[in-house]
């Protein structure tokens, strides 16, 4: 115990962190591979696209993962913002005398993207007031009814969604005049035409590692203290100075923006903005609430590397095993009422649920820190 | 705060004015008044149901009181919003350890600071320098406290992970994390054993003197507070029955019958 308490002036010196040197080098390497990507896949572009199906999920599962890890509430209304952001982004980009009935205002598509994510956080905002006051599984099941509501404004405001019949295509990403679609000659890398997937690939990596970092930052930060001591004790949040009210639906509002780019996308990846038939089964289902909801116990709640890891096994294992049906024949047998891929991967995260809560309920990413052995954890 | 001199000068007297709290036709506490002297021990003590809980609530801001007010120097804190209160000067700990159990000691402790910083989902996200250069100024005098709190070695620990007493200080400590003038501490010796306690004693009265803030504390223990407190204020059924010195209070006729239920003579 020091003798005094009276606040020195702290000589600001530069952090003396231990490199971990064995991590930096997995970084390294990690990043290696994803930079070369699309030249490892080559011409398969099917390995790239389920590469893409990936990111999309980090991008969602980071978002979601600081509102029901880190924040404390629990959330079913992921595939709604991913249909308001898709949506937002074919209106506000999307040519006005395109075709017919539907509504374009003709943006950038940079501009497009950002609106479609602000309008993402406004309708998360907008949410507050029910977010804030309901709790755990009462608040899930008021944030299910955000899906049904999407799946209806989708059906019937045909102007902006293109209806469920044909849907819309998402006018062409564009960032200051670069395209990202295919072009003749197109640029090359060691020999691999970078074109519109290889592009894309680019595209969904640089916002995902975005997502990811900005996640890390808040989390770490003034923001994230305050969303920990929100989650476990209000009455604490309060005396410490936080506005607790505030803090919810601050939470709220950035998850609702990750999920608007990942909507975005999802529109780019599907090269298509069609809203669902039914609530069960499609893009922004209730199927796909509970695959995000899925990724984040599987990573470990509330740690930002282990929504990466959820979104790698659930989006990636149903595109890995698909790929191995077409490719190698698996499932070949299987014929009707039979395995499919996507019945196979659904198994598999469904035992992943169940073998973290029962035997490791910090997820993945408590997995990873026992191995690495390093004290003291983010949640 | 960053004179070499070693107490605050800025610490003015809280005072609770003619209090009543009414809940429906139960008035919890009836025309309370007392004053937190700066600088001073100040302990509020009575039997179960006294009131002692309600009266911290009321300070602190939880409860508005039916009458009365409750003041900071010049400053009205009733019906201030707790969350304002923080960044008043008013520091608290809770009585069952309020704390994030997976988060780290340092983690814990920084939330005090919440008041004292900036920053939103953007700014903290982005990690700027000039945010983590901040940020870093922040975590030492975090540290700092930790230590004068004997938590220092147990920063990059998670509060789950440490024994109750550890836990307590850590407790302690966020309170401390806001830079009050005036901490609040419900029953810091609630769990502790005899060992625990007497320490939790000699670290209230240090802080006080380093620090030159006042202390309010409810406690049960009435070793503590006969040890540490410079005045000592008794509720029995919501009403001020004594105001003194530990000693006066102690030897009053008043106490000892709302402790003991004698007869007073």
């Amino acid at each position: 115990m020091s003798d005094t308490l009276v606040e020195t002036p702290v000589p600001v010196e530069p952090a003396r962190k231990r490199r971990n040197w064995a991590k930096i080098a997995g970084v390294a390497a990690l990043l290696v591979v994803l930079v070369f990507f699309p030249v490892i896949t080559g011409t398969e572009v099917a390995y790239l696209k389920a590469g893409q199906y990936v990111l999309i999920g980090v991008v969602g599962a980071v978002g979601l993962t600081l509102l029901v890890g880190q924040a404390g509430q629990l959330s079913l209304a992921h595939p709604f913002f991913l249909l308001v952001g898709a949506v937002s982004y074919a209106v506000l980009a999307g040519d006005a005398g395109e075709s017919g009935d539907l509504v374009g205002l003709g943006l950038p598509p940079l501009v497009a993207m950002i609106g479609a994510v602000a309008i993402c956080a406004l309708v998360g905002l907008a949410f507050a007031p029910v977010s804030g006051r309901l709790r755990g599984i009462y608040l899930g099941v008021a944030s299910l009814s955000l899906v049904f509501l999407g799946l209806y404004l989708g059906q019937s405001l045909d102007m902006l969604s293109g209806g469920t019949s044909s849907g819309r295509p998402p006018p062409t990403f564009e960032v200051f005049g670069f395209r990202f679609a295919n072009t003749e000659p197109a640029p090359t890398i060691m020999g691999v035409a970078i074109q519109k997937q290889q592009r894309l690939w680019y595209l969904f990596l640089v916002i995902a590692i975005g997502s990811y970092l900005l996640a890390r930052g808040a989390v770490r930060s003034r923001v994230g203290r305050a969303w920990r001591a929100v989650r476990d004790n209000e009455a604490a949040a309060t005396a410490m100075g936080v506005r607790v009210w505030w803090s919810k639906a601050q939470a709220f509002t950035v998850s609702s923006a990750f999920a608007g780019m990942a909507g975005v996308l999802t529109a780019l990846w599907l090269d298509l903005v069609k809203p669902d038939e039914n609530e069960f089964i499609g893009t922004y289902s209730i199927t796909v609430a509970i695959g995000y909801l899925a990724m984040v116990l599987i990573g470990g709640l509330g740690s930002i590397p282990g929504a990466v890891a959820g979104a790698v096994v659930v989006n990636g294992l149903p595109q890995l095993l698909t790929l191995g049906a077409t490719e190698f024949g698996w499932f070949a047998s299987a014929g009707a009422g039979g395995l499919s891929p996507v019945l196979v991967s659904a198994f598999v995260y469904g035992a992943a649920i169940v073998l973290v809560v029962l035997f490791e309920p910090g997820g993945l990413a408590a997995i990873g820190r026992r191995l690495t052995s390093r004290q003291g954890d983010r949640r | 705060m960053s004179a070499p001199a070693d107490v605050r000068s800025d610490v003015s007297a809280l005072a609770v004015d003619d209090v009543t709290l009414r809940f429906g036709g139960i008035t919890a506490l009836s025309e309370v008044s007392f004053t937190v002297e700066p600088g001073t021990v100040h302990a509020l003590i009575g039997p179960n149901g006294a009131g002692k809980s309600s009266c911290f609530n009321v300070i602190s801001g939880l409860y508005t009181p039916t009458a009365g007010r409750v003041r900071l120097g010049d400053l009205d804190l009733t019906g201030t919003a707790p969350h304002k209160l923080a960044a008043l000067g008013v520091g608290r700990s809770f009585q069952n350890i309020a704390l994030s159990p997976h988060s780290t000691v340092r983690d814990n402790v920084m939330l005090g600071r919440h008041v004292l910083t900036k920053g939103g989902f953007v700014t903290g996200g982005l990690r700027l320098p000039r945010t983590v250069r901040t940020e870093r100024r922040h975590v030492a005098r975090v540290e700092e406290i930790c230590d004068f709190l004997g938590v220092a070695d147990r920063l990059d620990v998670p509060v789950a992970a440490l024994p109750y007493g550890d836990a307590k200080r850590v407790d302690i400590a966020r309170a401390l994390a806001v830079e009050p003038t005036i901490l609040l501490l419900d029953e810091p010796a609630a769990g502790l054993n005899a060992t625990e306690t007497a320490e939790m004693g000699v670290t209230i009265r240090d802080l006080r003197d380093a620090l030159g803030i006042s202390v309010l504390l409810v406690e049960h223990d009435m070793g503590l507070v006969m040890g540490i407190a410079d005045r000592v204020s008794v509720l029995d059924f919501g009403r001020l029955i004594a105001d003194g010195p530990p000693a006066q209070v102690q030897s009053d006729p008043e106490v000892i019958r709302a402790y003991l239920g004698a007869e007073a003579e």
